[in-house]
């Protein structure tokens, strides 16, 4: 389904998909510029041109639904709700970051907007969001669970098992696919022989989206979302998506089986002009909120710089 | 549920309640669930007839017992996202042997979840791992492997060896908020002592002293503590047995004070040896302890080799009160 089939959401909705899709670039187009510094002390694996997944899942859930999402952190994390100074914090491998240091741009927590802990081995927090449902199930609770995975995590026995168990005990999760066709840099033509949604529809309800349209992405997760909520069972949903840089690191991605057009695969260009035509936003008051973003990540870059490193005889807790 | 109301350790270690080891696992198990409402079972035939070697036939809350298809890592996962959510589960592992399937998940998750995000989030999870040997169960069916968790940051480690153990500290197991591996020798299963009815909790990290002697101090773990016991009694030997009772956190200073009284340390610890605990309670001694010494630190342990099938393999392959009082004897010689 194009765009263009697609209804617009009320304004401030879609105001919000758009801000926090430039939230979203916009942090990490500003780790490209720090990043040859030196100043951020992990490996970043960046979400850039991959927008529309993580805010237009993200756009359905609570404060108190999970989310078990993977090495790719920064979108669903600042989607669901981690301030960008936390993250920023974390970055800067300071006192002051969602992991108080510990955990690096991979391992991102905030249990006050339901992400209980990212993993960057490949697969493993599928499980965890199977079990985050299981439990809100138990407990009699209203809250949902998202496992938050990519294409490659779909290859590891662990997706197949979680995808069983999560069927048999009927437990409220969405598996969220992100499928940027890429495991590292093999394409999804060698490492996975069938079509995910195909797949996963044995075990439950499946579809698959265009995940380079915000506006697809937000129905799409909505409906999925609204059967896990109401039906209390799983569900799962691809987002067809591109990367856009390299599986790791600030560069942009050159090899020759991911061809990314940045004018027609770019979720916020696509959103702009939706909005424009619609008379929702102008060239200025984009502009207008591309500079807001801006100071925020000002402010956020500020707050990391002036937060403490942790102190060596701090090395041994929490075991 | 206020776990913290329940007694922490408890004085009267004698009594007349006599029950066996089975029975007293079991009830841990039917009290934690009956008090906290979150706490719950998990595992691969956990649910069955069979009840996990009868250890869980009696329950209250059975409807809390959750069979799992044979897949241990997604298992294991599975229970760590609910206990991050705010249950404490109970995962099950009827042979240790199959908890190698899920080791991505013990090591890579369960153990680093709170150092990664500094204990924002809980863990509240207890891995029961049965071990011991069958009848020609052979080399997939007969794993002990307490060394390999020990050796994990993250991880606390418990051995109980007799029923007045494994009820307080799978309690206590229970309670705590971090992960535990819960190791249980089958064999203990049908020994019997006092267990007293109510609810109590162990501390984690201190060993007792279960014979006193004076000429050699032996740390054993699990179904070694009953062997060396029988060794020492059946040869009348002048022995100090010591039983840490949880492997990580270590009770260091209960060994060292043992060493420093009777000058010499022999490990009974049935795994294998290289890097194992024996190893560590015998470097242990020799970094802290040397000044206590009269002789060289000693270990018994399995052979460099997996568990065979054969009797005649077997009774070679296994340690024994026989061979443990021939060790002592060369020791005290």
């Amino acid at each position: 389904m194009s765009s263009e089939q697609i209804a617009l959401p009320d304004r401030t909705n879609c105001v919000r998909l758009l801000r926090m899709m430039r939230e979203i670039r916009q942090f990490e187009e500003r780790i490209i510029t720090l990043y040859p510094t030196d100043v951020m002390v992990t490996p970043v694996h960046l979400h850039i041109g991959q927008e529309a997944a993580p805010v237009g899942v993200c756009a359905h859930l609570t404060p108190a639904d999970t989310i078990f999402f993977t090495h790719r952190t920064h979108g669903p994390a600042l989607a669901k709700g981690l301030s960008m100074r936390k993250l920023m914090a974390e970055l800067y491998g300071r006192t002051t970051g969602c992991s108080r240091g510990y955990g690096g741009s991979m391992h991102v927590v905030d249990p006050e907007h339901g992400m209980l802990g990212s993993s960057s081995i490949v697969g493993g927090g599928i499980a965890m969001g199977v079990g985050s449902a299981l439990a809100s199930k138990q407990m009699g609770r209203d809250w949902i669970s998202v496992s938050y995975f990519g294409d490659g995590a779909t290859d590891a026995g662990i997706f197949w098992e979680s995808l069983n168990f999560a069927a048999l005990k009927s437990v409220p999760v969405l598996f969220l696919c992100e499928n940027n066709q890429l495991s590292n840099v093999m394409p999804k033509s060698e490492h996975l022989s069938v079509e995910l949604a195909n797949a996963a529809g044995a075990f439950m309800p499946a579809s698959s989206v265009d995940g380079t349209d915000v506006l697809a992405v937000h129905e799409a997760a909505g409906r999925a979302i609204r059967r896990v909520r109401e039906e209390k069972r799983p569900v799962f949903l691809e987002c067809r998506t591109k990367r856009w840089m390299k599986h790791q690191g600030i560069e942009r991605d050159d090899l020759p089986w991911n061809p990314v057009d940045r004018e027609k695969d770019c979720p916020i260009r696509k959103l702009e002009q939706r909005l424009s035509e619609a008379g929702w936003m102008t060239a200025e008051t984009i502009h207008d909120m591309a500079r807001g973003i801006e100071k925020q990540i000002d402010d956020a870059v500020e707050f990391a710089r002036q937060s403490p490193f942790p102190a060596e005889d701090e090395l041994i807790r929490e075991v | 549920m206020p776990w913290s109301r329940i007694t922490q350790s408890h004085a009267a270690h004698d009594g007349d309640r006599i029950i066996t080891y089975k029975e007293a696992i079991g009830e841990a198990i039917d009290q934690a669930m009956e008090y906290d409402p979150r706490v719950f079972a998990i595992g691969l035939d956990a649910n069955d007839k069979f009840g996990v070697f009868g250890t869980m036939l009696n329950l209250t809350h059975k409807e809390r017992v959750i069979g799992t298809p044979i897949s241990e890592n997604a298992m294991t996962g599975v229970a760590l996202g609910a206990a991050l959510s705010g249950l404490r589960p109970i995962m099950i592992h009827l042979r240790v042997d199959f908890m190698m399937v899920a080791m991505d998940q013990i090591v890579n998750y369960v153990a680093k979840w709170r150092y990664m995000f500094q204990g924002q989030v809980k863990v509240p999870l207890v891995i029961r791992a049965v071990i011991g040997r069958g009848w020609g169960s052979g080399a997939q069916h007969s794993g002990t492997l307490q060394s390999l968790f020990t050796h994990i940051p993250g991880l606390k480690v418990m051995m109980p060896s007799s029923p007045y153990d494994v009820k307080g500290l799978f309690l206590a197991a229970v309670k705590d908020d971090y992960p535990v591996i819960f190791i249980e020798h089958r064999w203990l299963y049908k020994n019997t002592g006092h267990v007293p009815k109510e609810m109590y909790c162990l501390p984690i990290g201190k060993g007792h002293i279960v014979r006193q002697g004076n000429r050699l101090t032996v740390v054993a773990t699990s179904i070694a503590v009953i062997d060396t016991l029988a060794a020492c009694k059946d040869n009348d030997l002048d022995v100090e047995v010591l039983d840490p009772r949880t492997l990580k956190p270590l009770d260091e200073e209960l060994i060292l004070q043992s060493v420093a009284k009777t000058g010499r340390l022999l490990v009974v610890d049935y795994d294998f040896p290289r890097c194992g605990f024996a190893s560590e309670v015998c470097a242990l001694v020799a970094e802290k302890g040397f000044q206590y010494l009269r002789g060289p630190v000693q270990r018994l342990t399995f052979p460099e080799c997996s568990m065979p099938a054969s009797g005649v393999l077997e009774k070679a392959f296994y340690p024994s009160s026989a061979r443990i009082a021939t060790r002592i004897r060369e020791i005290l010689k």
